[in-house]
């Protein structure tokens, strides 16, 4: 976050805007210090909780920063990323158990493949914003749900693709807090091209096309085709996430299609904040470990519990945990600001 | 001062924690634990569309199970230290693998029990063969867990595709349905039902007039009910392969079209004892459908039954009482091999005849851990019928072990 994004006046603030903004303020020191301890958390992670929920927590990370690629950063609401981390589950678990592949390059074929599919539904979806860019992209999602679920020679139909090998040259990685440690340099890989996709000149485009894409227009930039560009991006990095969630569970089932993954992946973001980037990681950790917690405590409605936390999150924290609490320190050095002043 | 105290304090500390360390709870003499302790974990959907059919009140069949077999061998029981541990896996399977993984590494399960859904179900099995513990699935309805995905550690103990649609199928054409069209859910459960109960009522001697695959889920039927009585020839029976929400749509409409006054009866492929209770006896009376137990069947079937009323407050499906008999089998059998040692066990079990409250001429089939018992095909009561909550079935014939199931398949390689 070294750029400032200069807000531009009579335009309306955003609450990414000011996430952004205040972000890139931080004084050097302060940004060094959340990125070593960032990394310390990811490193220390599975020790502190059971390693496979660690491994879930990398991989909806991915997930949520891609969508927030989209939704905070290009201005573009997908209600669609299962179709994505689907596609890109399934084609890793069928690379890892047709071609015995390593599990980072069955991932990456994954990835790839997901981008490869989001180009024509981008293409089409991209030319709609708002309402119908969300509900083009569900459909294209739902479409590929149904073609999973009836395919079932190649992806098992409503069982899923079981035992899927998780293959890195003789190493041992059936145990997942080993694997954990295998999966962390290609997640904080994606998470590193997600930040700096966004702070590049390209980024800084895509911030302008999401605040003012008439501007964008006149000021000679091919709106579609950026905004194509950061579709095809978002769907690799959730096809990351996704080829790395089949590769930690070793099994692709339908629910991976689902378009309440998707809305998970929206929640997720909302809860961090939107246009925070870190925030939809901060998001994930929160909700699968909750979700996890929830599992084992007995409580009957778990859906009751995260959806009035989205409630609570979107009623009285609307720019997430992370926007919250980027705007308090914000004030309060403002306020430092004025005394010293 | 405060030093002193501070010294006196860390040093109780370490005392309790050397004590704890050492005492513990000290099992009989000449057991073999590997843990000084038995865990039984049930994994099932607690807040969903099973939660009913199976749920929370499995835990509690559990519970009964394990205060039955401490009561029975009490000083003499391989250990007294038995206890459940349970997870929502919410249908879902990759929740579900995570709990399995987390159950038998974190909480010290040796058997985990239940799991319905079936894609859940086929990866615990996987999580069983790699962590090597015992693994009793009671609600996964596919057969592929005797299959292609069959492991030492699996048990299929209930139900399974084959023994519903070949129950429904065989035993209602046999009783005189003869023309039958089918619908079914277009997934994997609906599809595999579907081939295998065509069979089961052409094998009979029936005919199967049409079939038709339904979206999954759905909730308007009405273009299928319709065409029903329009076929030539007019098929006699309805076989709906639907489950859950569907089924109870399927039947509301069912009855808005008044099907069974036109002459076409219903037989449906899976139903719990909770799914007539919410869709109500009279919506259903006359269905037909197999189950794998049945509560007031007899009197030892409802004495336990009286027992799990008194504990959950409602009559048990099969589902629970299957949970009992798996987790009563698993401590006899811990019992009898003096250890919790998952390869002894499953030798103890393995090919073991038994008959308990759930298990009638039971068999664990040592090929492929098929768990062989009675079926019974059961028809709805009438509402007049009905004269008492709960009694809704009667059970119209018992379909012998040797034919409920499946002989073992060729894809099951241990």
């Amino acid at each position: 976050m070294t750029t400032a994004v200069e807000s531009e006046p009579g335009a309306k603030p955003g609450p990414a805007r000011s996430g952004l903004v205040a972000v890139s303020r931080a004084p050097w020191w302060v940004r060094y210090a959340l990125l070593v301890a960032g990394l310390a958390v990811a490193l220390w992670l599975p020790n502190g909780l059971y390693p496979a929920v660690a491994v879930d927590i990398l991989c909806w990370a991915l997930l949520a920063v891609s969508v927030d690629l989209l939704l905070g950063f290009t201005g573009l609401m997908s209600f669609g990323h299962a179709a994505f981390w689907g596609t890109s589950a399934y084609l890793a678990g069928i690379a890892a158990i047709k071609a015995g592949l390593p599990f980072p390059v069955a991932v990456l074929t994954g990835a790839l493949g997901a981008a490869v599919i989001a180009l024509p539904i981008g293409y089409l979806a991209v030319k709609r914003t708002g309402i119908y860019f969300a509900m083009v992209t569900l459909a294209f999602a739902q479409m590929i749900y149904y073609v999973a679920n009836k395919w079932g020679s190649v992806t098992g139909g409503e069982n899923g693709l079981q035992a899927v090998p998780r293959e890195l040259g003789g190493l041992d990685l059936s145990d997942e807090y080993y694997f954990y440690y295998a999966a962390l340099p290609i997640a904080l890989l994606g998470l590193w091209a997600a930040w700096r996709i966004v702070n590049s000149p390209f980024g800084r485009v895509l911030v302008g096309i999401r605040d003012n894409p008439a501007r964008a227009r006149a000021l000679g930039y091919p709106v579609h085709r950026y905004k194509l560009t950061a579709f095809v991006l978002s769907a690799f990095l959730a096809g990351l996430g996704g080829g790395l969630f089949a590769m930690g569970h070793q099994f692709v089932s339908l629910d991976v299609l689902h378009w309440t993954t998707s809305g998970k992946a929206v929640i997720v973001v909302v809860l961090g904040g939107i246009g925070t980037l870190w925030g939809g990681v901060l998001g994930a950790a929160l909700l699968v470990r909750l979700e996890d917690w929830l599992s084992f405590s007995g409580f009957e409605q778990i859906g009751l519990v995260t959806g009035t936390i989205f409630v609570l999150a979107v009623l009285l924290f609307r720019r997430g945990i992370w926007g919250t609490a980027v705007d308090l320190v914000r004030r309060w050095q403002a306020r430092r600001g004025r005394t010293e002043d | 001062m405060r030093r002193t105290a501070g010294v006196a304090a860390a040093s109780a500390a370490v005392l309790l924690a050397a004590g704890c360390g050492g005492g513990g709870p000290s099992g009989s003499g000449d057991s073999k634990l590997t843990d000084d302790k038995i865990v039984l974990g049930v994994l099932n959907d607690q807040s969903g569309v099973y939660a009913d059919a199976s749920g929370k009140n499995s835990v509690k069949a559990v519970e009964m199970a394990i205060a039955d077999f401490k009561a029975k061998y009490g000083d003499k029981a391989v250990t007294t230290n038995i206890s459940v541990e349970s997870a929502d896996h919410q249908n879902k399977p990759d929740i579900a693998n995570t709990k399995a993984a987390e159950l038998y590494d974190r909480k010290g399960v040796d058997a985990i029990l239940d799991v319905p859904t079936s894609s859940a179900a086929l990866k615990v099995a996987d999580v069983a063969k790699a962590k090597k513990k015992l693994y009793f699935n009671i609600t996964g309805a596919t057969t592929d867990l005797t299959g292609k995905a069959c492991n030492k550690y699996t048990f299929h103990y209930a139900y399974d595709t084959y023994m519903l649609a070949h129950g429904t199928g065989t035993a209602a054409t046999q009783e005189g349905a003869k023309n039958w069209y089918i619908v079914y859910p277009d997934y994997a459960f609906g599809q595999d039902m579907e081939k295998k109960f065509s069979a089961a009522v052409e094998g009979a001697g029936g005919k199967v007039v049409a079939k038709d695959a339904t979206p999954f889920p759905n909730d308007n039927f009405s273009t299928f009910l319709l065409k029903a009585p329009t076929l030539n020839p007019k098929p006699d029976t309805l076989g709906t392969m639907q489950a859950g929400g569907d089924l109870v749509n399927l039947v509301k409409q069912y009855n808005e079209f008044k099907l069974r006054d036109k002459g076409v009866g219903l037989a449906v492929g899976l139903m719990f004892l909770t799914d007539i209770h919410s869709l109500t006896p009279a919506a259903l009376a006359g269905t037909t459908y197999t189950d794998a137990w049945y509560w007031n069947f007899d009197k030892q079937n409802r004495e336990w039954a009286d027992r799990f009323l008194k504990e959950t407050g409602t009559r048990p499906t099969f589902a629970h009482a299957a949970n009992y008999s798996a987790a009563t089998q698993y401590l006899e059998a811990a019992q009898s091999a003096g250890t919790d040692d998952a390869d002894t066990v499953v030798k103890e079990l393995e090919g073991k005849e038994i008959n308990d409250v759930f298990l009638r001429n039971g068999k664990i089939r040592a090929e492929d851990h098929r768990v062989l018992h009675d079926a019974y095909l059961a028809q709805v009561k009438p509402q007049a019928e009905v004269t008492e909550d709960w009694d809704y079935v009667k059970v119209v014939k018992t379909i012998p072990a040797a034919e409920a199931f499946a002989s073992p398949s060729a894809e099951c390689k241990m």
